[in-house]
């Protein structure tokens, strides 16, 4: 699945400056910071690369670098939305910028979610807490196009109410009638007036039953949440194949040459970080 | 013609190859360490030595560099990017597998993205190499199915003619021939001359056999890796000191206002290498951390480039404060495959 292109720029190394021209809280703890780019060249070269599922390092000069998604969908590409939890000091600083403030980015690297793979097809979108962010991408990317694909169903939970992140779009997916939106937070997590389910992803997902034919799920959310989920999407019907998700680890150049972000012989960095439940079994588990 | 370099013209040769505007840069031994150093004349050089301490990627691939120094405005950030000087060099006397080790990594830092800091060294960079006539208890080459001849990476090949007189010079590149021909006027055509026979080097272990051993995703959760790392003490010298190992990262010196963003030699014996913000660390023991860095040279790295991430120079188990090495390990890997 990895896109072989050869980049000829000088300096992979060198990041892209890019203002910040919004600024959301999301959850306690969770931002959302909207980007845009200050090079025409720089911009020019993202909306060439990237598509949904690939992710960037974020900065701020004098703390560093953090790996996370790119938020937004491939279907709008002037900006470039990332969310994030505070919390080491890239994270902090990044938390503490304000709507003007310049910030670093690199990439769009990494594979991508093969979305054209998935027209015709029903969806199953899957996520935990602050695992929306990558999941969100994948929904814009297909709900901007919604007629290429058939019945759409969002399976969301988070530990408590507070913690469920991108409220405004919830309620915006809720209203919608081509949307299954299935909410649910942790038991205890319930706040006094939740109209929503309250129990853990797995058991909700099994509950709701959606059905595996001529289905595509895309699952992303803490290792346990997955590891779970794997066995209620098993339970369903649903074959390895047809579940997609989203890896993490440490990075540090995001190109496959600082050696850190290898699972057994794969780099999520260049080979990932999208793989199948398939691939995902194939992968030591536990130390790796 | 064959080409003879008479070592009592070693200076005049440094004297032309500066005047061509190269750098010339050879092993070189202060208290008691030999590393590559720029040189002026031939008797700086340290051609003694079976092999240097430091590797030869330290000119490639420095222990620490700058990349970036940045200047953060109200309303800009002025960036002023730092690539590796502009020089041809020489490098005269390195040895074989140390040169095979550059060409080991090329694919690495060349693999879509091309590392320019890597790239733009290794192409201005003419490689001289010393065939070995002498070897130590720890040199592996050919266990790597490498020799003490080897010419990969190498630009010129010198093998040492007998009673130390010079060399006889195999140019392998058009990038060694470049250099050659500044100094074509000194050299000799003495047909007696005749090469002194190269190290030999014993096989100290079965390459096939331990690579099909790793290559087996059971032995991954092996208790063998426990045992063999007991004693490993995550000091990072094996890392440090193997030219093949290219793992890095990216500190930033100074402040939120203005500094440096720097690369640095990282290495997979430390914890923190692969540790998360959350604290979770995918690589939380030491035997997960030296199983990587086995699994990384002999499965992976071989998985992806075809090559194996070691040119058995030995120096980690050389080095080792705890008498573990890389030969050690595929030592016990070769007796519990059988």
């Amino acid at each position: 699945m990895t896109e072989n292109t050869h980049i000829g720029q000088q300096n992979i190394y060198k990041p892209a400056i890019m203002k910040i021209v919004d600024k959301r809280d999301e959850a306690p703890g969770v931002k959302t910071l909207r980007l845009e780019f200050q090079n025409q060249e720089d911009h020019d070269q993202f909306k060439q690369r990237y598509r949904t599922g690939m992710f960037g390092l974020y900065g701020i000069f004098g703390e560093g670098e953090s790996t996370f998604c790119v938020a937004s969908p491939e279907t709008r590409k002037e900006y470039i939305e990332c969310t994030f939890r505070q919390s080491g000091r890239v994270t902090s600083s990044l938390a503490d910028s304000e709507i003007g403030d310049l910030v670093t980015y690199r990439g769009p690297y990494g594979n991508r979610f093969p979305i054209e793979e998935f027209y015709g097809k029903n969806l199953l979108f899957i996520a935990g807490g602050i695992a929306l962010p990558p999941t969100r991408s994948v929904i814009w990317s297909c709900l901007d196009q919604r007629e290429k694909f058939s019945k759409v169903t969002i399976v969301y939970g988070a530990r408590t109410v507070a913690d469920l992140v991108y409220k405004h779009e919830l309620e915006e997916w809720q209203n919608r009638s081509d949307i299954d939106l299935v909410l649910t937070v942790d038991p205890g997590g319930e706040s006094p007036d939740w109209q929503h389910r309250v129990g853990f992803v797995p058991s909700v997902l099994e509950a709701a039953a959606p059905s595996p034919d001529n289905c595509v799920a895309v699952l992303c959310g803490p290792p346990i949440m997955i590891k779970f989920t794997l066995i209620s999407l098993q339970k369903l019907g649903f074959k390895e194949e047809n579940v997609y998700t989203t890896l993490e680890n440490r990075m540090k150049c995001g190109v496959g040459k600082c050696g850190r972000c290898n699972v057994g012989s794969i780099y999520i960095c260049k080979e990932g970080p999208v793989f199948t439940a398939a691939e995902v079994s194939k992968m030591p588990q536990g130390e790796m | 013609m064959t080409k003879i370099l008479l070592r009592d013209k070693l200076d005049d040769c440094i004297a032309r190859w500066h005047a061509a505007g190269y750098d010339v840069i050879g092993p070189q031994k202060n208290n008691n360490i030999a590393r590559f150093a720029p040189v002026t004349k031939a008797s700086e050089l340290d051609l003694e030595s079976i092999l240097p301490e430091r590797t030869v990627k330290d000119l490639f691939f420095p222990q620490t560099e700058p990349m970036l120094r940045y200047q953060i405005g109200k309303q800009k950030i002025d960036t002023e990017e730092y690539l590796p000087p502009r020089r041809k060099r020489v490098v005269f006397g390195s040895r074989p597998c140390d040169a095979s080790a550059m060409a080991i990594d090329d694919p690495l830092f060349g693999w879509d993205y091309k590392d320019a800091y890597w790239f733009q060294r290794r192409d201005e960079t003419v490689m001289i190499t010393i065939a070995c006539t002498a070897a130590d208890d720890f040199c592996m080459c050919t266990s790597l199915k490498l020799s003490p001849d080897s010419p990969l990476g190498s630009d010129v090949m010198l093998r040492p003619l007998t009673g130390g007189v010079g060399w006889h010079a195999e140019l392998l590149s058009e990038r060694g021939r470049e250099a050659f021909e500044r100094i074509e006027a000194l050299f000799d055509d003495d047909a007696n001359a005749q090469p002194e026979p190269i190290a030999d080097v014993p096989v100290k272990f079965d390459l096939d056999a331990c690579r099909e051993w790793l290559a087996n995703p059971e032995n991954f959760e092996s208790h063998f890796w426990k045992e063999i790392s007991m004693r490993c003490i995550g000091c990072g010298t094996c890392t440090f000191l193997c030219p093949t190992c290219h793992c890095f990262d990216f500190q930033d010196e100074g402040d939120t206002y203005s500094g440096m963003r720097r690369k640095n030699w990282d290495s997979c014996s430390f914890a923190l290498f692969t540790m998360h913000t959350s604290g979770h660390n995918p690589r939380s023991t030491q035997s997960a951390r030296w199983r990587q860095r086995i699994m990384h040279k002999f499965n992976y790295f071989p998985g992806k480039f075809n090559l194996n991430s070691c040119s058995g120079c030995g120096r980690c188990s050389r080095q080792c404060p705890v008498d573990m090495g890389i030969t050690e390990t595929l030592q016990e890997i070769t007796k519990v495959a059988k």
